[in-house]
């Protein structure tokens, strides 16, 4: 898994790249805390997700309940249809504030 | 059979009465140009005015017959489609040959006796399913529409005519096409549904008035009774056995056609359609090959299923049988009315090249998303590619295949069927050391992460599965790997094995250690937050879940886990 960091002012972008896993979950679920301590809102860019596995999904719920808690916005964005189903799947898709691009999901946090 | 959104009247709709009979119009408008073929090998027997009328009659009865089979079948014959019969290109070389060699009655002979190879191949294609996969299929859909574009195209600008198309005649061709691609784009309802027959008659109609219509047949036209009961005094049969393999090989490759054709009927007509179902392929071809039967029999060349109404039936959305049947009535009702048949026969050749344009776009679409729906390794990448070069190169190279000896032609006189039998032989051949089950040992101590995931997707591009099946099965694998190592204390390595047929992919994971947890029930998200209790629970839950069945024994500790994928 490898992370792509961008800011617009108060809101941290991130797009991750390749496949979260049990191994590489730790790694982002600490980041994302960072991110969210630091800014108002934070953009999950998923294009590139690969995989997400149960660990993943938990590492995100962690983020959206730290968010919740610091009073700042988490929003997914850009899931491919196969990463969409791993969402579905796991009955996360009404639970994630989650927009179609880039773009859409910034507009949504501003 | 689930109905696509794009159908506006699926399979067993009945669409009103109005509808029916002006979409039969629209397809016996489209088809009757074939009637070409059997009037230009009665031309070619010396066969009088009058007996080539019959002929005509008699060809028309029988294309309403055979239309009328394949959609309402009796018992094991007819594909239970809307899929209209047509005389076959792939029969005009070998009849024109069998006309001058024996007159007539040969040409009827050995029509009769392709239609019984026909039959005879239809009933062992049940058992054919590993050498026609779904890609192949796709390739055979793709074809038939590069082969109907090619045609429309010459026809459009008049290549290889008699005589050359003016500036006019083009314009009207253009004109037709640009009618059809508006009404079907930019507008809804009837508008959308008559495009074809819309562009067709403002086409004829332009060329008309503007006199582009044609010479010494206009005056056929005028001469022809109102009125004609067909006559018999033509018919007569006898077989030649110098004749047998041509005829056998314009069999084959009608066969092929005729699959690739009923196959792509069933696609049109059903949302969930993932492979060719090989009973209505088989009853179809069967109908097809009587229809054949039937042609011999009352005096014409050989029939496959319309590939132009397949084009126009997609773009217009209406595939209800029940237009058979008014296909069935019209052509049946023309066969006694000689001269509005002829009308029909005298659409300007830049019109019916607009239309078969038009519709080939749709068809050539459909094939490709057929081919792409399945992942393709180098082996079938291959077939698709190679078959697809030798088509077009039939096109492209004619004068290089017409020197090949007479008896292998037919394999060589049409691109589609050329195609599709490169196709076949090469799949065939590439079955060769390909393994429907395979297996992987995977050590939990050091995991390729890369190479468990890569697995099912090496093995899915192999076999040709389904994309969207083997997401499924690779997730299980990563996911259950992932959290058996996690949680279940694995001693020693973890088996994998992968199986397929085309019916159905299943993933068996066996260790030596606790069993998996698989609830039926999701945790909340506070308890997946909670724990990595949670998260396991989870991840128990994703994996029954997405699979179509799950089987987990626990023995001797020995725990072994089925994921059943339908394919």
């Amino acid at each position: 898994m490898d992370l792509r960091e961008d800011a617009l002012g108060d809101i941290g972008v991130v797009e991750i790249l390749g496949r979260i896993d049990s191994t590489t979950a730790p790694t982002l679920g600490e980041r994302l805390t960072g991110i969210l301590g630091a800014r108002k809102a934070l953009v999950l860019d998923l294009r590139q997700l690969e995989y997400i596995s149960s660990a993943g999904f938990r590492v995100l719920l962690l983020a959206a309940k730290h968010a919740d808690a610091a009073g700042s916005r988490l929003v997914l964005c850009g899931m491919s249809p196969k990463v969409r189903q791993l969402f579905d799947l796991g009955g996360f898709l009404d639970f994630f504030a989650i927009s179609a691009s880039r773009d859409d999901a910034i507009a949504a946090v501003r | 059979m689930k109905k696509p959104a794009t159908l506006v009247y699926g399979s067993d709709d009945r669409p009103p009465l109005g509808v029916t009979v002006l979409t039969g119009i629209q397809h016996a408008g489209m088809n009757a140009i074939f009637l070409l073929f059997p009037l230009l090998v009665s031309r070619e027997g010396g066969l009088s005015a009058h007996q080539i009328g019959d002929v005509l009659s008699l060809a028309m009865i029988v294309m309403a017959a055979a239309t009328v089979i394949q959609a309402y079948p009796l018992g094991p014959v007819g594909a239970r489609l809307f899929c209209p019969a047509i005389y076959s290109a792939i029969y005009l070389g070998p009849s024109l040959a069998a006309v001058k060699a024996g007159g007539m009655p040969l040409v009827f002979g050995m029509t009769i006796f392709a239609g019984v190879v026909e039959c005879a191949l239809a009933r062992i294609l049940p058992f054919l399913r590993p050498i026609f996969p779904p890609e192949v299929a796709g390739l055979i859909i793709l074809l038939i529409g590069l082969t109907n574009g090619t045609i429309g195209v010459r026809n459009l600008l008049g290549i290889g005519a008699a005589q050359p198309l003016t500036a006019v005649d083009l314009t009207i061709g253009l004109a037709s096409f640009a009618v059809m691609i508006v009404l079907n784009v930019w507008t809804k309802g009837l508008s959308r549904v008559f495009c074809g027959l819309i562009g067709i008659a403002l086409g004829y109609v332009a060329a008309a008035a503007l006199g582009r219509v044609g010479g010494a047949n206009v005056q056929a036209l005028t001469e022809a009774p109102l009125v004609n009961l067909p006559g018999f005094a033509h018919l007569g049969w006898s077989f030649d056995a110098a004749f047998a393999i041509t005829f056998a090989v314009a069999a084959v490759s009608a066969t092929t056609k005729a699959m690739g054709a009923v196959t792509s009927y069933q696609k049109l007509n059903d949302a969930a359609w993932v492979r060719p179902n090989m009973r209505s392929v088989s009853g179809g071809v069967l109908a097809d090959g009587l229809a054949t039967v039937g042609a011999g029999l009352f005096g014409s060349i050989g029939m496959n299923p319309s590939a132009s109404s397949l084009g126009l039936t997609t773009a217009t959305g209406v595939s209800s049988r029940r237009v058979a049947l008014a296909i069935g009535g019209i052509f049946a009702l023309l066969a006694f009315l000689p001269n509005v048949a002829m009308t029909v026969a005298l659409i300007p050749r830049p019109v019916i090249g607009a239309a078969l344009v038009f519709t080939a776009a749709f068809i050539l679409v459909s094939g490709l998303e057929v081919i792409t729906s399945r992942m393709l390794d180098a082996r079938r990448a291959l077939v698709i590619g190679v078959a697809l070069v030798a088509a077009v190169s039939i096109d492209v190279f004619p004068a290089f295949f017409a020197g090949l000896p007479t008896g292998l032609r037919p394999f060589f006189n049409n691109a589609l069927a050329f195609g599709t039998l490169v196709a076949l032989v090469l799949n065939a051949v590439f079955r060769i050391g390909v393994r429907r089950r395979q297996r992987m040992a995977v050590d939990p101590a050091r995991i390729d992460a890369d190479a468990v995931h890569d697995f099912m997707g090496a093995q899915g591009a192999a076999w040709g599965a389904r994309r969207d099946v083997i997401d499924r099965a690779s997730f299980n694998l990563t996911q259950s790997i992932e959290t058996i190592v996690d949680s279940c204390a694995p001693e020693g390595p973890l088996e994998v094995e992968a199986s397929f047929d085309e019916f159905n992919i299943d993933l068996r994971v066996s260790y030596t250690g606790a069993p998996l947890e698989l609830p039926d029930r999701r945790p909340s998200n506070e308890e997946i937050m909670a724990s990595e209790d949670g998260q396991r629970k989870l991840a128990g839950f994703m994996l029954r879940r997405y699979a179509d069945r799950v089987n987990a024994g626990h023995k001797a500790g020995r725990s072994t886990i089925l994921f059943h994928f339908d394919h």
